[in-house]
């Protein structure tokens, strides 16, 4: 029997029936593993030009998964660039020999996007040198392998700091850009990838090209948001901020709809500097607003605060003591709640980070809690985003479907500020009807303890997936690109345009090859 | 006499063998399957995939090639037959699924999956030191040994690998034969578009027919011992007196045991030591013997149950069971009659079916539907299900503590 081999983005028609499996794409999305063709002569070939290529199994096995945990893989060996040029040899290298090459930062994808299936990993946190910072301009030049926490360890020297950033810790600058990157202040300040003014990126097919808004604009808009497909970052050059340190307050809720209208209030209106919600249980939310001035503070305390429907946490206390007494056969969820209140507020004003009140290091706070109490070998964290009007409901929906898989979750829920239409958005987390301020929520289980096969957390992942589908939303993408998607969310006609400029510019479909086509 | 070693050391070169495989192999692991036969093989199936096992492949393997379907190359669902002469038919959620020829469905599998088969190689035995295991098995007449980290037995129902394990098992469940037979249609009524089965106490067990490649085929199953050719006799009278088919003799005959019964009473086997069970071998079958889907993901499971346990450095039984603990649900569930009631654990709406007709043809379904069930009184499986649906309802899973 013959074995066909389709070609990347081509998909066959369905020779079972033209209806079966409804809409979903016959696409492979769990990438086989590189066989290794050529393999050798690619290896030396950038030996005999200074790069040197680690082969060992232990050099591979560090990389063998991402962030998510469900995908596993080994490539064939590694390169640690320290420049621009190695990059550049690695990927001409990588056309001639058609030698699949991944780029990692911090490896926190969760559908697998920063796992190698074979061939060559660059591994681009050797590349973590911050360059030039700018105090005139507020910028920062700084190589994109570098984690954010290093570089605001760096920038905090000069009591400045960076606009928004990922809360973990370990994000690169160069991998966040290629993704979005969202913080609390984006209903602000926008994505972190909106920050950057002018890249340095190595093209798939080996230049090494400066792009901004105003040089070479089209690279520009392909690389932020391209999830790595149309260049390596090498350098950014960043906005940057005077740092402060912020204060906090957090209104409590019982109805999901309530406090999202109110989060979306307070983005509108500009009323804070932060925000966001995170759920204790869909009957126990948390609204957090925070300042980076006292100004600012007084602003909302006067002008908005009373507008907001949510209860302080004492008035909120007396209240689900009351539905639970109501309720005394779910006095489990009232333990749950209690005790996660107790273990993971205090986390938020944990001595050592605070100083006359405020929080002086709000990434290491926000980043210490996301992996102390949600971390795990395996991050699941699908997530829809959406435009202001259709969000309520959406995560509604999603709501419903963590419930039917999972006793504890977390919903995440932050606003994020666009920049009018630019072109970067297209087929990125920003959905494709929003304007001025889209929402991403975040669905996250809580794992720990838990075991549970792959395809029982891809089947949770596709059924938040389906709403985004159905209604017409786009990922915020804390959860990865999901190839089996993209087709079914953004629609052939985008998805081909896109695979077309694709293979214009990476000829031997080499690079990151796997994330989205 | 050498031996060769592995990481992972696969039994069968099947469907739930290629789910393991797509996992090991694409971990980098050096991994090798042992198949009794030479590639690509016959096996006896009906065929029919799920929808949730057809996007398994689609996933996993990639589009499905035509040379993999037979001829009607789709399902659109099941029809009931009750001997009242209702009868139910109900679409499968997600769209008609795939008619496999499994002769080359599984092979295109296994070849996608990256698996290196040493084919005509029969698995005889093994014994686990605790570090590795050391597998005996046979070619052309040659012993021949093979060392692993862990094995893998995805070899059907009559695991070699399970006997190897547990040497008594075999003899402590029932066993079944099913067995089909091709002929050339002259007059068929029965919707091709459909896979019909029978809830009639006096033809079979399990009694089913569909059509392929322009012929019909009419199967039945029942206990060990039974002749085949006395029961399909008695089915072929049945079509061709009650529903109008008129067949050819038969030009071909195919049959097998089967070890139908485990998934019912959450009795599986999943293996000791660095020994796995997966597949049809540990006891899964969904309802309507759709045994693909479960066999796809058990073996999934199975593979990643090994890296996981390489990766993290844990006992690959404590791994494997609790990664598997979904799988047994979602298949056990397909018999809990509380599931049944109050859920949908199908992928078809029998319920929605139900509704469409006369409140007095529905009493006379269940009317049937108990009468069915009561031949399979002597296994006392009964009482099993009720307490294993009880304790579902309570705890919200079933206890592994009955699983070897
Ligand atoms: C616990 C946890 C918390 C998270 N919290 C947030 C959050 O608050 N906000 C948020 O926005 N996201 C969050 N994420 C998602 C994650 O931060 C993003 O996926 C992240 O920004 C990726 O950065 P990275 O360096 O890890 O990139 P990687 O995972 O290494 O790579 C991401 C993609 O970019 C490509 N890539 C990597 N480096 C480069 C480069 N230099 N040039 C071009 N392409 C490159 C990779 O090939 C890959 O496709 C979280 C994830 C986890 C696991
Ligand atoms: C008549 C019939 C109809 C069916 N219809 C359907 C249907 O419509 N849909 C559905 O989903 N399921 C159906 N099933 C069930 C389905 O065929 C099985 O559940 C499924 O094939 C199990 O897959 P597996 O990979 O676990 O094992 P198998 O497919 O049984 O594969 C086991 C493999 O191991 C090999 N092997 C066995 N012993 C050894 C040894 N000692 N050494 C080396 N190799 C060995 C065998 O040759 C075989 O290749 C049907 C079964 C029958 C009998």
């Amino acid at each position: 029997m013959h074995i066909p081999v389709f070609e990347r983005g081509i998909i066959p028609p369905d020779p079972v029936a033209p209806d079966s499996l409804k809409g979903i794409p016959r696409q492979k999305t769990n990438p086989s593993r590189w066989q290794g063709d050529n393999w050798q002569d690619f290896v030396r070939d950038l030996q005999s030009r200074g790069v040197t290529v680690c082969e060992g199994r232990a050099d591979c096995s560090v990389f063998m998964t991402d962030a998510g945990g469900v995908a596993y893989s080994l490539p064939h060996g590694v390169v640690r660039p320290n420049s621009a040029e190695d990059i550049s040899k690695v990927l001409r290298a990588a056309q001639a020999h058609r030698v699949p090459v991944t780029t990692r930062g911090g490896g926190l994808t969760t559908e697998g996007e920063s796992v190698a299936f074979g061939g060559l990993l660059l591994d681009m946190s050797s590349m973590n040198r911050v360059l030039e910072i700018n105090s005139d301009a507020m910028t920062v030049r700084t190589q994109a392998g570098i984690f954010w926490h290093q570089l605001a360890e760096i920038l905090r020297r000069d009591n400045l700091d960076y606009l928004s950033a990922p809360l973990n810790l370990t994000a690169s600058v160069g991998g966040t850009l290629g993704v979005g990157g969202i913080d609390v202040n984006s209903p602000r300040l926008g994505c972190s990838a909106d920050q950057a003014v002018v890249l340095q990126v190595v093209t798939p097919t080996g230049d090494i090209v400066n792009c901004s808004e105003r040089e070479n604009p089209d690279l520009m808009e392909r690389v932020l948001f391209g999830y790595g497909q149309f260049g390596v970052i090498t350098e950014a050059t960043l906005k940057i901020r005077k740092f402060t340190p912020i204060t906090i307050q957090y209104f409590y809720y019982s109805s999901l709809r309530t406090a999202i209208e109110d989060l979306q209030f307070i983005a509108r209106e500009d009323a804070s500097d932060y925000s966001g919600i995170l759920t204790i249980l869909d009957r126990a939310i948390t609204l957090l607003v925070a300042f980076d001035s006292d100004e600012r503070e007084r602003e909302f305390n006067t002008r908005w605060k009373r507008s907001l429907r949510g209860h302080g946490e004492a008035g909120f206390g007396l209240r689900m003591a009351g539905h639970y007494t109501m309720h005394p056969w779910r006095i489990k969820e009232a333990a749950y709640i209690i005790g996660r209140r107790f273990k993971l507020f205090p986390e938020f004003w944990r001595p050592e980070f605070m100083h006359h009140g405020k929080i002086i290091d709000r990434t290491v706070v926000f980043s210490r809690a996301v992996w102390k109490f949600w971390g795990g070998p395996q991050m699941v964290i699908p997530d829809l985003s959406s435009k202001a009007e259709k969000f309520v409901e959406a995560v509604e929906r999603g709501n419903a479907v963590c419930r039917k898989y999972f006793r504890h979750y977390t919903l995440y829920c932050v606003g994020i500020k666009l920049r009018g239409r630019l072109p970067r958005y297209e087929m990125s987390c920003i959905p494709p009807d929003a304007s001025d301020i889209a929402y991403g929520c975040e669905f996250e289980p809580m794992l720990r303890g838990t075991n549970y096969s792959r395809d029982y957390l891809q089947s949770f992942k596709n059924e938040i997936y389906d709403i985004g589908v159905d209604m017409g939303l786009s990922y915020y993408r804390f959860g990865g690109m999901m190839k089996g998607y993209i087709r079914r969310a953004m629609g052939d006609e985008l998805v081909d345009k896109h695979l077309a400029m694709k293979k214009a510019a990476d000829p031997a479909m080499v690079l990151n090859a796997e994330v989205i086509f | 006499m050498s031996e060769e070693k592995y990481d992972v050391l696969i039994v069968g070169a099947s469907l739930a063998a290629s789910a393991a495989a797509k996992r090991l192999v694409d971990a980098g692991l050096d991994v090798v399957a042992l198949e009794r036969k030479k590639l690509p093989r016959n096996k006896v199936c009906s065929g029919i995939l799920s929808p949730r096992g057809h996007r398994f492949l689609i996933e996993n393997f990639g589009p499905l090639p035509r040379d993999i379907l037979h001829e009607p190359t789709s399902c659109r669902g099941v029809t009931f037959h009750f001997p009242s002469m209702i009868s139910i038919s109900m679409d499968f959620e997600g769209g008609p699924t795939p008619h496999l020829n499994r002769k080359f469905s599984d092979y295109w599998a296994v070849k996608s999956s990256g698996l290196n088969v040493h084919e005509e190689t029969s698995f005889m035995g093994l014994e686990d030191d605790g570090k590795v295991v050391h597998v005996r098995a046979m070619r052309a007449g040659i012993e021949l040994k093979y060392t692993a980290r862990y094995v893998i037995g995805a070899d059907g129902p009559k695991s070699r690998v399970r006997h190897s394990i547990y040497p008594d098992y075999m003899k402590s469940i029932p066993w079944f034969m099913v067995g089909q037979k091709f002929q050339r249609i002259i007059e068929c009524p029965l919707d091709e578009d459909y896979f019909h089965f029978w809830f009639h106490p006096a033809l079979g067990h399990y009694t089913w027919s569909h059509a392929r490649n322009r012929r019909q085929i009419v199967g039945v199953g029942f206990p060990s011992g039974g002749n085949l050719h006395e029961y399909h006799r008695n089915v072929e009278t049945y079509l061709r007196d009650k529903h109008g088919v008129k067949l050819e003799p038969a030009e071909e005959l195919e049959g097998c045991a089967q070890n139908f019964g485990p998934s019912l009473i959450n009795r599986y086997v999943f293996g000791k030591g660095n020994v796995l069970i997966t597949g049809q071998a540990a006891g899964f079958f969904n309802m309507l013997a759709e045994g693909m889907s479960c066999a796809l993901h058990s073996g999934a499971i199975a593979g990643e149950a090994v890296v996981g346990a390489i990766q993290r450095n844990r006992p690959v039984q404590e791994v494997y069971r609790r990664l598997i603990t979904s799988e047994a649900k979602r298949c056990t569930d397909q018999w809990n009659p509380f599931r049944i009631i109050f859920g949908n654990p199908h992928e078809a709406d029998f319920k929605a079916g139900m509704r469409k007709l006369s409140k007095r043809e529905q009493l006379a379904v269940i009317r049937d539907i108990f009468r069915f069930m009561k031949i399979y009184a002597p296994y006392g499986w009964g009482r099993q299900i009720l307490s294993q649906s009880l304790i579902r309802l309570v705890r919200n899973k079933y206890p592994s503590g009955r699983w070897l």
